[in-house]
């Protein structure tokens, strides 16, 4: 038995080392290793936001007032517009609307500085709707602006634009006092990096490994290694032992250079983040195995990959919150890794968490790899030909 | 060129397209999949989002604030009797938007409807967001907000009497096009760019270097073909099948989710099949250029990464720096995500999108040119 047991290990080593050495002379590995990394930590970084930016806006001002200058000044000095565009009629804002060239149309009323008399002033913005998640920021933050706006007519003072950036006090009869944890800025930034590492060893794992076993079948060699004294685990362990070293390589690095760049550093341990990757790693590595032994040309392999990692970026709650996801689609979500361990890694990056808070999304990990391992053995039945 | 021989490169690329299944189902299945799970993706209504609450007024007004939240369905409270229970929660992610009622809030609500003086002591709650979820602590704040302050207008019987020291101007918003914020029609669009940029060039990416691995490519380029009628014949066939595609999305949209093009649909289909053009010749040029297949999907998925998250399709194009939206403008997909947006939400017309129009045209020419001349450098 121990004899045995020796000989696996020696015979699943034997076959990584073989895996290694050739990964070396991979570009399309290289192309994955290198690359994308780069690309992803700037676009995470530095591009992707959701934060409204250089909103294009439009004015009708009937009223001409000192009040309407000092609103529309105001809500350009938010930061988040850009100089607002007079328009000469409301046909025209419209038009600037359809066409795509302006997100809000702020209407201000003939008598807007009667009515600042008579307490009940009143402004009219039009939000191109067609892009709901801005305009409703951008709805809410014109009403913020209008909101605090300050109609005393005798003030004087020099009132400095300032960013509210986060309105702190509301209007209204009851004060909303809110703080945002962990991110009080509300930055997108932290909410994009803290899923980085998952992204990439999706895309590591995936686009890798579903090439290996479909290449070796095309290339003849693994009918040569079926011939050797190896069984299909052994092969399996022998091809995946490699790139778990690479994963937690690629996730270090990138954490790490998540956390120098952009300054974005874990706030719970190293460790926990290590054991958490693991069953994320091998549950990403065997929807790779499995894809590889479902497809029958590497051409075909690629594609099942990519049209398994596309829908799991978008799903899984990396890009957008899949909390707004509707019940049927957000337990689709479910069943890519990446849900789980997105939820694991902003758990232990952005709040500290530690491994007790983790175990719910390792252990639906755990799940999913066990269920890919009983398809792999299902479908990886010797075969030739 | 000669119609004759166009027809039998036609003829061979549909038997060969046609019949293989793998393709087939790819090419039929991709976009509907992408439609309906994309589709549902974005719904900006919020629904049942886990709303941890400390009472510690336990008064009528405080149970009321808590049962309007509840009402909508919007919110689903879920009680806790110390404040550190609560904020444990907020830290382990079992919820991500907490509120909290101070022992004081009847009290402070009996003052605020008497003849107190404005602006001092009114009720508060305070309110904590899991920020770590930028989005969705975003969108959660403006629904809590507004709820919270309907309810305390209507808590309050009557309003803060005399004058109202002069702040706050009522700003009404509508929207256009999408009244009700629906994040369904925004996806739906953005999933034609998506399928048409993305699933056509990875299609086209393998079609030559395959064929030039199993040499039937240099056989082609031995007869008397032109490099012309190759890349026609290669991308006419393909082109059909994705055309059929844009009316199926289109079907399936608007039976399914119930979003129907506001725009003319000949307009929407026509300019639809230019672009499918567009980015055929795109994979195209990088099977020309790759020696294999895995090479080439490798090309095309590294050039699909910036598409999804540049092109506008995910993120909006102006939250990001200057340089990068200069760069975003020499993806085609860019524009062409502009224009079905434009058609398919605002149903705007040929006039107002010409510049637009202008773009997506210049890049076909380019890289229908580029693709020729890579065809023919092997030939």
């Amino acid at each position: 038995m121990t004899r045995r047991r020796g000989r696996f290990w020696s015979n699943a080593m034997a076959v990584a080392y073989k895996e290694t050495r050739i990964l070396r002379h991979d570009r399309a590995f290289i192309g994955v290793v290198v690359a994308q990394p780069i690309m992803m930590l700037i676009l995470q970084g530095v591009v992707l936001s959701n934060k409204p930016a250089n909103v294009p806006w439009a004015v009708l001002d009937w009223s001409r007032s000192e009040v309407a200058r000092r609103f529309v000044t105001e809500v350009e000095a938010t930061g988040y517009f850009l100089p607002p565009r007079p328009v000469a009629s409301y046909e025209e804002g419209r038009q600037l609307l359809r066409r795509g060239d302006a997100l809000a149309f702020v209407v201000i009323p003939r008598d807007l500085a009667r009515d600042v008399e008579r307490q009940e002033p009143r402004v009219q913005v039009l939000l191109d709707g067609s892009d709901p998640l801005s305009a409703a920021r951008v709805g809410g933050y014109i009403a913020e602006v209008g909101a605090a706006l300050d109609l005393g007519t005798d003030h004087v003072e020099d009132r400095r634009p300032q960013r509210p950036r986060v309105p702190v006090r509301g209007p209204g009869p009851i004060d909303v006092r809110q703080r945002f944890w962990f991110n009080p800025t509300l930055a997108d930034r932290r909410f994009f990096l803290s899923a980085l590492a998952g992204m990439l060893l999706t895309n590591l794992c995936l686009s890798v490994m579903s090439l290996g076993l479909v290449g070796e079948r095309e290339n003849g060699t693994y009918e040569q290694m079926l011939a050797l004294p190896t069984s299909s685990l052994e092969i399996v362990i022998g091809k995946v032992a490699p790139y778990v070293a690479v994963s937690y390589v690629l996730a270090f690095v990138s954490t790490v250079a998540a956390g120098a760049i952009f300054g974005v550093w874990p706030r719970g341990s190293w460790v926990t983040l290590a054991i958490a990757t693991l069953p994320f790693v091998l549950a990403s590595l065997a929807i790779g195995v499995f894809v590889s032994a479902l497809a029958r040309t590497s051409a075909q392999a690629v594609f099942i990959a990519v049209f398994f990692i596309l829908p799991s970026f978008i799903l899984s709650g990396v890009i957008y919150p899949y909390q707004f996801m509707p019940p049927g689609v957000r337990e689709v979500g479910g069943l890519f890794p990446l849900r789980w361990y997105q939820i694991a890694l902003r758990r232990i990056i952005e709040r500290g968490a530690g491994l007790v808070d983790v175990a719910g999304p390792m252990l639906a990990l755990t799940l999913l790899f066990g269920v890919l391992l009983l398809g792999i053995r299902w479908r990886m039945k010797p075969r030739l030909g | 060129m000669s119609w004759r021989r166009l027809r039998t490169l036609l003829r061979r690329e549909m038997l060969a397209t046609y019949r293989d299944p793998f393709t087939m189902t790819i090419l039929v299945a991709v976009p509907l999949v992408a439609l309906l799970l994309f589709g549902f993706v974005l719904s900006t209504k919020v629904k049942h989002m886990a709303l941890g609450v400390h009472d510690a007024s336990d008064s009528p007004a405080s149970r009321r604030l808590v049962a309007d939240l509840a009402a909508g369905g919007t919110f689903d409270p879920r009680p806790f009797a110390t404040r550190e229970a609560l904020e444990r929660a907020l830290v382990s992610g079992k919820i991500s938007t907490a509120l909290v009622i101070p022992p004081d809030f009847a009290r402070d609500f009996g003052r605020a409807s008497g003849d107190l003086a404005p602006g001092s002591a009114r009720p508060e709650v305070q309110v904590l967001y899991d920020g770590g979820e930028a989005t969705l602590a975003g969108n959660a704040e403006a629904f809590l907000r507004s709820l919270v302050s309907a309810t305390g207008a209507a808590l309050v019987e009557t309003p803060p009497r005399g004058p109202k020291r002069g702040t706050g101007v009522d700003v009404v918003t509508s929207a256009l096009f999408n009244p009700t914020l629906d994040g369904v029609p925004f996806m739906v669009s953005g999933t034609f760019g998506f399928v048409l940029s993305f699933l056509t060039t990875l299609i086209t990416a393998v079609s030559i270097v395959n064929e030039r691995q199993a040499g039937t490519f240099d056989q082609l380029q031995v007869t008397p073909a032109t490099a012309v009628e190759i890349l026609l014949g290669k991308i006419l066939p393909l082109g059909a099948v994705f055309a059929m595609d844009v009316v199926l999305m289109m079907v399936i949209g608007g039976l399914v989710l119930g979003v129907w093009p506001q725009g003319n649909v000949l307009f929407f289909v026509s300019v639809s099949a230019f672009y499918v053009l567009v980015s055929l010749a795109l994979g195209l040029i990088f099977s020309a250029t790759s020696a294999t297949a895995a090479e080439a999907v490798q090309k095309t998925v590294l050039f699909s990464i910036p598409l999804v998250q540049l092109s506008g399709f995910a993120f909006p194009i102006r939250n990001m720096p200057t340089i990068v939206r200069w760069l975003t403008e020499l993806l085609p997909a860019t524009h062409y995500i502009r224009l079905s947006r434009a058609i398919y939400l605002r149903g705007a017309g040929p006039l107002t999108l010409l510049p637009e129009l202008g773009f997506l045209v210049l890049f076909g020419v380019i890289l229908i040119g580029y693709a020729l001349r890579t065809i023919e450098a092997r030939g």
